[in-house]
């Protein structure tokens, strides 16, 4: 029997259509670097555009949606919604910075709460200061949860990455003994605080601003100074680029860690106490869940920078929102929202690679 | 039924929150629109998928459709801009379906005074706020009487979620429905901690099981007990929807939401404009859309379920299971012979009857 002859083409030239080649950039200005994340900012939204459109959403009606959704109530509940998303993600971004894995953020602001709430149960100070103080005692409550962590690195070499992530379950639960037990409102006979006496609330200001925000717009501008201004702000940038050569010259990597852990830690606090000063008006259960995932991802696409770690806090925000109004308008699945969501986030991101690669086809 | 029984505690919360007499009642200002807001996925198997499912008899009995928002977690944050949207569409009657969104709905409440708010497991109310919830302890009494029919061992489980009163009335009943064919039946009680966590959930039903307890109730949103009891040859009754869809051998019974018999007739007032909501929360039983007993699986004897279907009809005639003299696990008595439990006492139960193997 003949074996049937098979002409094999021949091997295309790898180099037929040019080669694509990646080179590193060193510092791209700043408005170029506004362009790409713009450009991925809209090719994510043409790619949610076109999936809502097979959903039988046409584009036309979900730009009316949107337009009517830029009302005074949903921009309230935007900024409303970024005020700890800024916190937890300064949180974030500072720890990372000096290589600190902080994934304790919830445990930290479940005890922000915890210590604001104190401040509230014990009536410490009077009440034209009992904000200031609940506030102060947040801070202390995260920086307290974040330091157990950092003795234990510090010390017993303990990874932080597990310790801090772990001792969110174990701040839950002392949250739960204490709204099961001591603190338990004793008239509803529910797992949650007494509410707040007025004066220890976080409240509107105006413009549809809450309080809360100026705490996250100050702890905003304040890292942003330590960071960028100030001599531990230096030292810590020293310490993430060569921490070898930051020892060898004497810059107090201790000291410094220490500071900025604590910093991230007293933001995660805040944040804390922004949740339950204005939007709960007590301690209750589920103030601080889904924040570590949320703190992280901020920090990440802000790049630990602090100015735009509140420009994304907000943009998140109004991603959530958003995504919630879909759902009403449209009655889109929950998953499709998560969906959608994720796309942007994927988008915004892969801006990062060509903020940083140069990519050049050569013929 | 006794709709408007005094929760005494209810009482002092709203009266110190100033809303007084409203019995003037309630009038939309427009015909309605209605709109949901769901706590979880609304395919959770338990909970939230009991709202769902009432959702299109409702929509067929008001010839209306009911939009609705999943997910909305009991944080202001989310719950504030879920509800807003709606009612910035038109929207003028939102139903809520959790005790965390108590506080924000009262908020909402007064911000929008034409706007009727209900919700589920709430704990606050006012003139034009209506939290409801359910006499779950008649169901689960029921539910505890197969399980003490069909154990073997005596030795009951109950997979729940948080200890507080609503739970705990779950857990008493199912003792005292046990008691009923096993008087030296015992309930073994393990809290999860959250209303939905299935894989605490099955740490507990597996611990269970190798305790050599047969029967496994529960009251978690989430089917998996029954799932786990399937698995180890045992049973097990199920809780928020007949969850035999599940665990069709081990699942004897369940204790299942009825929430349009409860809805319907509340919206279709709200319509009307003849609601007045009740300032300590809507309370039904198995007789006004509480919820009722699924029932029965294959292996239950005709005779038990006979029994039991004898119970149901004396509870739908006002039998009330938590009647004197009962003590608790310590030996202390909780109620006098001859004395029924009231409303308050209910919520604020944290207290066992003797039989109940708690942490607690």
């Amino acid at each position: 029997m003949a074996t049937p002859v098979t002409v094999e083409p021949a091997p295309a030239s790898p180099h037929r259509f040019g080669r694509i080649t990646l080179d590193m950039r060193q510092n791209l200005p700043p408005w170029k670097q506004a362009v790409f994340l713009g450009g991925s900012l809209a090719i994510g939204l043409v790619i949610s555009i076109v999936i809502l459109a097979f959903a039988g959403i046409s584009p036309g009606e979900l730009a009316g949606e949107l337009a009517g959704v830029a009302n005074a109530d949903s921009l309230r509940n935007t900024l409303v919604q970024a005020a700890p998303l800024i916190l937890v993600g300064l949180g974030a971004s500072l720890a990372f910075r000096i290589g600190f894995w902080n994934l304790g953020i919830e445990g930290q602001m479940m005890f922000g709460g915890i210590f604001a709430t104190a401040v509230s149960i014990a009536e410490i100070g009077p009440p034209s200061l009992r904000l200031l103080f609940m506030g102060i005692a947040a801070a202390l409550g995260g920086m307290f949860w974040v330091l157990v962590v950092l003795l234990l690195k510090t010390r017993f070499r303990v990874n932080e990455i597990i310790a801090t992530l772990l001792l969110n379950y174990v701040a839950m639960y002392f949250l739960f003994h204490l709204l099961y037990g001591a603190w338990q409102d004793a008239r509803s006979a529910f797992p949650q605080s007494t509410p707040y006496k007025p004066f220890e609330r976080l409240n509107d200001i105006g413009f549809n601003v809450n309080a809360g925000l100026l705490v996250a717009i100050a702890g905003v501008l304040v890292a942003g100074w330590f960071i960028h201004m100030s001599r531990a702000g230096f030292y810590m940038r020293f310490i993430s680029s060569n921490p070898g050569m930051a020892k060898v010259v004497g810059v107090p990597i201790q000291t410094v860690t220490f500071w900025i852990v604590a910093a991230s830690g007293a933001c995660c606090g805040l944040a804390g106490y922004v949740n339950v000063a204005s939007q709960e008006g007590r301690l209750t259960q589920s103030f601080a869940d889904g924040y570590v995932f949320s703190g992280v991802l901020i920090a990440f696409l802000a790049r630990n920078d602090p100015i735009v770690v509140a420009v994304v806090g907000f943009l998140i925000s109004v991603l959530f929102i958003t995504g919630q109004q879909l759902q009403v308008f449209y009655q889109i699945p929950f998953t499709m929202v998560q969906m959608i969501e994720a796309i942007i986030v994927i988008a915004v991101a892969s801006s990062e690679f060509f903020i940083r690669h140069r990519v050049r086809w050569i013929r | 039924m006794q709709l408007k029984k005094i929760i005494p505690l209810a009482a002092v919360a709203a009266m110190t929150c100033g809303a007084v007499a409203y019995a003037a009642g309630f009038t939309l200002s427009a015909p309605p629109k209605i709109a949901f807001l769901y706590f979880a996925d609304k395919g959770d198997g338990g909970w939230t998928q009991a709202f769902d499912e009432a959702r299109p008899k409702i929509e067929k009995a008001l010839n209306m459709k009911l939009p609705f928002v999943e997910n909305v977690p009991e944080v202001a944050g989310k719950i504030t801009p879920a509800a807003e949207s709606f009612i910035n569409r038109g929207y003028n009657v939102i139903i809520g379906t959790a005790f965390g969104y108590s506080d924000t709905f009262k908020t909402l409440a007064e911000k929008y005074p034409k706007v009727a708010f209900l919700n589920a497991s709430g704990t606050t109310n006012g003139a034009n706020l209506e939290s409801f919830y359910g006499r779950t302890y008649e169901s689960q009494y029921l539910c505890g009487m197969i399980a003490g029919a069909m154990s073997k061992t005596g030795k009951l489980g109950f997979v729940a979620a948080h200890p507080i009163g609503p739970v705990n009335w779950t857990i008493n009943a199912y003792e005292l429905g046990a008691q009923q064919f096993n008087p030296k039946a015992t309930v073994t009680v393990i809290f999860t901690g959250s209303w939905n966590d299935p894989v605490k959930e099955r740490a507990a039903a597996q611990a269970m099981a190798d305790q050599g307890i047969d029967v496994i109730g529960q009251h978690v949103d989430t089917p998996t007990p029954q799932i786990v009891a399937q698995e180890r040859k045992i049973f097990g009754t199920g809780h928020h929807r007949d969850l035999r869809e599940f665990a069709p051998k081990a699942t004897l019974c369940s204790s299942a939401w009825t929430w349009d018999k409860h809805l319907i007739p509340t919206l279709k007032k709200i319509a009307a404009g003849n609601w007045e909501p009740s300032p300590y929360g809507a309370f039904p039983g198995i007789k006004d859309g509480g919820t009722d007993i699924a029932c029965c699986g294959a292996s239950v004897p005709k005779d038990v379920v006979a029994k039991v279907m004898a119970e149901r009809d004396a509870i739908i005639k006002g039998k009330q299971i938590f009647t004197g003299p009962m003590k608790d696990t310590t030996g202390k008595e909780r109620l006098a012979a001859g004395v029924k439990i009231d409303d308050g006492g209910l919520w604020k139960m944290d207290w066992y009857v003797p039989g109940v193997i708690a942490q607690k």
